[in-house]
């Protein structure tokens, strides 16, 4: 029950990346990922890698997967800028 | 075969289908599920035994036996089958005594021989015969029974605290054939003697404490070689009645090698449970000399005294090993009777299992058989007495006669239905289902005309054929079954309403009415196709993974997809097609395709932000809700008892509770169900030893209603493995719908394709499980069916969006790829509106008549199809479309757009920048399912060229800054400045006319009524049948004022991104076409024009 709140809870903060620049590596699929897997991560590191049962999920629970999700996503975002800086970096050698 | 011939054999074949289905309808009978008529429905777990593993063929030979004793029994139509990897499902219509039933069916019957002193052990853990030389005590009267007979209680027994400890310090043996129990460790709790925890299993299990000895609170729990301690005490906890922990007890372990065996029953008079505080035990070595594979014949008899008996014969080998071992107990009694004292040895015969029990310990009379028992075989060679009465003798000859289980059978979950309960669901089924047709036609002929009559009429030979293979494969028609059928009807009239909508569009694209039919079916085809597939492979996986009660919904949903393929396309088509020439449809407004076509002109993409947040914000409340208040899972998943019952008097929950308390339920919870108000819903933790005891006290307190003799009494017990089963395959098969769906839409679209379905269907699943938490609706195997049911239907309207796109992408080879799915959503839209009302009708006709069962399905179907349907347009296609306008080609597209109208408009239809190529040649054979790519008509082509007029135009509307900026600080550059807007607010047409360039005129079109474009100083001509839209060409003398004139698009050549259309050519650019000569072509009679209208000939 915890992982399911865990990925609800990084599904929905994926919807609002909608509003940022799309410079996700990976794009809105990518910060899907990001998303999902922070969140997923994040709450398996705070509760040391053990999904809570049933009775063991609360509010908190969904809560844990706030930062992990963000952190994901923030993640995501700046490796895209990463490399679409190292693209234009190439691209100016290049030229 | 011509067109005509092929209808008319496709109508007759329906005819003659229709003949054989009333034919099937009224001489066959339908199978009713124990759900709708009452009865016992029984699941085993499969366990291995030391001959056996848990295999295919051992599941598979222990329902044939499982078959042949309820056979014996004479139930009728019994129901018995493998069902998920290792479980027996079985069916009894007509039986209510579950107790009765167990015992039936599910006895494994197995028949153990043994050496009784070679392996019998004495409290030091030596082996009775190893004992007797030395003449000790308790080995001699193990041996000889202490005057009360070998393997009887008080003849050298314990109690099973001092026969599991004595056990527990065995050494464990390697696993042989000659093992009597499963391979592996076998698990106890015991409770301390006096303790409360005693006292809490003495309640639940029904039985007395026994002051000064420890108690059983759980087990024996056998566990397989390679499970671990920590997996077997917590299956042990998950059998611990109510109150008791883990701590409160003492674990022991039986290792392999060692067997438990209870003392035979002292008389027929006195048969002693298990769990009996009375019972006796004896520990033996599990070293069998034969088993029940080795007999022959056993039928029942009586002995010399004329006691009942089974007697029998052995096989070959068994006869062999018979002689061997009774030889050497011969030889044995032989040696220990010394000092002439006889010692007689003996051999054992107990029932095996996870607990045995002894049936008889005989002797063999050493000098009458000093080299054993020699049996020819065949023959009544050997009889087991002890203990029976006539009707135990003659059922355990029964069972050995028609075999021992190959396997060991735990029973897992049962459950009881009666009659009136059954029939009521049943016509509360039929009441929904019925309404559901209607109103599903009502729809249909409301919105389709005449087309809506033709699907009504497809749908009743739907219908007719799907009761049919109903009675004729046959399918045991269940609840789950007629919410399958129901959804059904959904999709049957949804692939009428694709084909129908595609239909219009031909027509009102200036197709005549047979062609629009021809065309409209061709390309609805592959939307359909690709739509049904997926909803048969859930089905597939759901009939695969899911219980047997689910496996019904899973069944009559796959049929149903393939019957309605057949209907509503074949035959619908053939019946279209043979009316076409008819008056009855001769006209477009008979058809629906009278009025001009609504037109979605919402900017999806542009608005998708806010939907989005929308879903986040609902997720966010579900994850919330999740967390907070948690899942209601029912006793599906969570173990448990529920009781349903009608009482004759009237009662309230409170008092119901307390009564059923007082019975033995545990925890219980107690609602009102149904609208009479007498009905209630009992559901506590398991309740053990059967719900006979709250039965009775409900009917001394309250009184139980009855129907032709029979109480209103439901009850179904789920033990912890059928609901880790249950969980376990419910996450499997959603994993695999999504794997199986992901990898469809990649193979048929574009792997990019795959990715927004997969998080649009994520999306789906988890909005519906958040509902479920906010509303705390209970979760049971049925809301995971429909939640399976829910991931193929709304691929539906996602399939159906990315068809559409998948056509348009080749057709708009300039635009923007939000521009392609905005246009293509703003073509289907309606048709997902109207697939998504007809497949709701029948799901709200479910919640609002079926029972509560079908009520189950139906909210979880009416929440996922609903966001399903929304997220098919709000989250699949934005995630395309932000994946996609990454890609070069669409992100060079989004660049130029911008670069020169300083915005991407919403719309564009760049069929401007197309033109089908004329002479193309068809390949002789193509796919069905092929994708339809560039078929036009010629009012279609020239909509095209209308919209991209009116794409080019929108800039005056919705001018940017950027742009009005532009315009006022180059006045001189008129055509770089978007056109202003035209009388009445239209901007003014003609703008690409412009790049005909001064003087010049550029040509385009011909048959069909092709745009003519250019004239002097930038007018456009426009002509053709394509006008018959109804917008007024302006003249080809007309002058635009250079204010009006659009921008410029850039010289780029042909195939500038790099993806050359294969079946379109663009057409030539300015620097191309000022290299054209510029003739005018001569004027199109309006003759001609009409008749390409009338014969919708293509371009």
């Amino acid at each position: 029950m915890g992982m399911l709140a865990w990925v609800m809870m990084g599904l929905a903060l994926w919807h609002f990346t909608i509003w940022l620049p799309d410079r996700f590596w990976g794009g809105i699929v990518g910060a899907f990922l990001g998303a999902l897997i922070g969140a997923a991560l994040f709450g398996l590191i705070v509760n040391g890698f053990v999904i809570p049962g049933r009775h063991a999920t609360s509010i908190g629970t969904a809560l844990e997967a706030i930062p992990g999700a963000l952190i994901g996503i923030a993640l995501i975002y700046f490796e895209g800028i990463r490399r679409e800086r190292a693209g234009t970096a190439a691209a100016g050698v290049g030229a | 075969m011509t067109d005509r011939q092929r209808h008319g054999f496709i109508l007759l074949l329906v005819a003659g289908l229709i003949a054989a289905s009333v034919f099937v309808i009224a001489t066959q009978r339908t199978i009713l599920g124990l759900d709708l008529k009452g009865g016992v429905q029984l699941v085993y777990q499969g366990e291995p035994t030391a001959q056996s593993g848990v295999t295919q063929a051992a599941l598979n030979r222990a329902v044939d036996i499982m078959r042949s004793r309820v056979d014996q029994l004479g139930v009728s139509q019994p129901e018995i089958q493998t069902d998920g990897g290792k479980q027996i499902s079985v069916g009894l219509p007509d039986v209510t005594d579950i107790n009765r039933a167990e015992q039936e069916v599910g006895n494994t019957a197995s028949l153990f021989f043994f050496d009784w002193e070679a392996n019998a052990l004495t409290p030091n853990g030596k082996t009775v015969a190893s004992q007797l030389l030395t003449q000790d005590p308790t080995a001699l009267t193990i041996s000889q029974g202490g005057g009360l007979g070998p393997g009887l209680p008080g003849g050298g027994s314990t109690s099973l605290y001092q026969a599991v400890q004595l056990a527990s310090k065995q050494p464990t043996a390697p696993v042989s054939k000659s093992l009597s129990r499963p391979p592996g460790r076998q698990y106890y709790l015991f409770g301390a003697p006096g303790s409360a925890a005693c006292t809490a299993a003495a309640k639940h299990f029904g039985t007395t404490v026994v002051q000064g000895t420890h108690c059983l609170l759980v087990g024996p729990d056998n566990e397989a070689p390679t499970a671990t301690r920590a997996k077997a005490l917590q299956d042990l906890a998950a059998g611990l009645p109510p109150g008791v922990t883990m701590s409160e007890g003492q674990v022991l372990v039986v290792p392999q090698g060692t067997v438990v065996l209870q003392a035979a029953n002292p008389s027929a008079s006195q048969q002693i449970k298990f769990a009996s505080p009375t019972a006796e035990f004896y520990v033996l070595k599990d070293n069998v000399a034969l088993t029940g594979k080795d007999i022959t014949n056993p039928t029942e008899g009586t002995d010399q005294s004329g006691a009942p008996d089974v007697q029998f014969g052995f096989t070959g080998s068994g006869a062999s090993r018979f002689q061997s071992v009774t030889g050497q107990i011969a030889h044995r009694g032989a040696n220990v009777s010394l000092g002439g004292r006889t010692l007689d040895q003996h051999f054992a015969v107990a029932l095996g299992g996870i607990s045995s029990q002894l049936v008889t310990v005989p002797s063999i009379d050493y000098k009458q058989y000093p080299d054993g028992i020699i049996e020819s075989g065949g023959g009544s060679g050997a009889d087991i007495t002890g203990g029976f009465t006539s009707q135990s003798a003659s059922d355990l000859a029964t069972e050995l006669r028609l075999g021992a289980l190959p396997i060991n059978l735990k029973l897992i979950s049962e459950s009881r239905v009666s009659a009136t309960l059954g029939a009521q669901a049943l016509h509360q089924g039929l009441i929904a289902g019925a309404v559901g047709l209607l109103v599903v036609a009502l729809f249909l002929v409301a919105y389709y005309r005449a087309l809506g009559l033709i699907a009504v009429a497809g749908l009743a030979v739907y219908a007719l054929y799907f009761y049919a293979l109903i009675k004729l494969i046959p399918v045991t028609l269940t609840l789950p079954g007629i919410a399958g059928l129901i959804l059904t009807i959904g999709v049957a009239a949804d692939a009428n309403i694709v084909i129908f909508e595609r239909v219009k569009e031909e027509i009102r694209a200036g197709r005549s009415i047979r062609a629009g039919i021809v065309t409209g079916y061709r390309k609805g085809l592959t939307a359909i196709i690709d739509a049904n597939v997926v909803t048969i492979m859930t089905a597939f996986i759901l009939f695969v993974l899911a219980t047997a009660e689910v496996q019904g919904f899973a069944f009559t949903l796959g049929i149903g997809v393939i019957v309605s393929l057949f209907t509503a396309v074949m035959a619908t088509q053939a019946i279209l097609m043979t009316m076409s020439d008819s008056r009855t449809i001769a006209r477009p407004s008979a058809l629906g395709a009278g009025g001009k076509k609504r037109e979605w002109r919402f900017d999806f993409m542009g608005a998708s932000k806010y939907f989005f947040s929308m879903s986040g914000v609902i997720l966010l409340i579900g994850a919330l809700a999740i967390g907070g208040r948690g899942l209601n899972l029912g006793i599906d998943f969570t173990s448990g008892t529920r009781i349903t019952t009608t009482l004759v008097h009237p009662a309230t929950a409170t008092q119901v509770s307390a009564v059923a308390g007082k019975a033995g339920a545990v925890d219980p919870q107690v609602q009102r169900v149904g609208n009479t108000g007498d009905t209630f819903q009992i559901s506590s933790k398991p309740v053990n030893g059967g719900t006979g005891a709250i039965q009775t006290a409900l009917q001394a307190k309250f009184g139980i209603k009855t129907n032709n003799g029979t109480l209103v009494f439901d009850s179904t017990t789920v033990g912890p493995t059928f609901g880790r089963t249950v969980a376990n395959s419910a996450v499997i098969a959603i994993i695999a719908s999504l794997l199986v769906i992901s990898a469809y839409v990649a193979l048929r679209f574009d792997w990019k394709f795959a990715v927004p379905t997969l998080i649009a269907l994520m999306h789906d699943v988890l909005i519906t499980s958040g509902v479920y938490a906010l509303t705390g609706r209970q979760v049971t195997v049925d809301t995971v069916a429909a939640l399976l049911t829910i991931l193929g239907y709304s691929l539906y309207d996602t399939i159906i969006v990315f068809d559409r796109v998948r056509e348009n992408i080749p057709r708009m080879p300039r635009a923007a790829f939000s521009q392609v799915v905005n246009r293509s959503m703003s073509e289907v839209l309606t048709r997902s509106i109207a697939t998504t009302s007809c497949t709701l009708l029948p799901i709200i006709a479910l919640l609002l008549f079926g029972g509560s069962t079908l009520q189950d399905f139906a909210f979880a179907l009416l929440i996922g199809v609903a966001s399903g349907a929304y997220s098919s347009i709000f989250i699949a296609s934005p995630v395309l479309t932000h994946w996609k306008e990454r890609e070069p080609v669409y992100r060079h597209r989004r660049h130029r757009l911008e670069t020169e109208y300083g915005f991407v408009a919403p719309y564009a239809t760049t069929g401007a920048d197309v033109e089908p190529t004329r002479d193309r040649r068809r390949r002789p054979s193509r796919r069905m399912t092929e994708p339809e790519p560039d078929t036009v008509s010629a009012a279609e082509f020239e909509q095209m060229k209308r919209d991209i007029a009116e794409e080019e135009a929108e800039p005056s509307r919705r001018t940017s800054t950027l742009t009005q900026r532009l315009a006022r600080s180059q006045p001189t550059e008129p055509q770089d400045t978007p056109p202003a807007p035209g009388p009445g607010g239209r901007p003014a047409r003609g703008g690409r006319a412009a790049r005909g360039g001064a003087g010049g005129t550029t040509q385009r079109g011909g048959a069909g009524g092709a745009a003519q474009r250019g004239g002097g100083g930038g007018a456009a001509q426009r002509g053709g049948a394509g006008d018959a839209g109804g917008t007024p060409s302006p003249s080809p003398a007309a002058p635009v004022p250079p204010a009006a004139q659009p921008p410029q698009p850039p010289q780029t050549p042909p195939g500038e991104d790099g993806r050359e259309e294969p079946e379109f050519r663009h057409a030539p650019d300015e620097a191309e076409n000022d290299a054209m000569p510029q003739t005018p072509k001569p004027a199109r009679s309006a003759k001609s024009r009409s008749r390409n209208r009338r014969h919708g000939r293509r371009r």
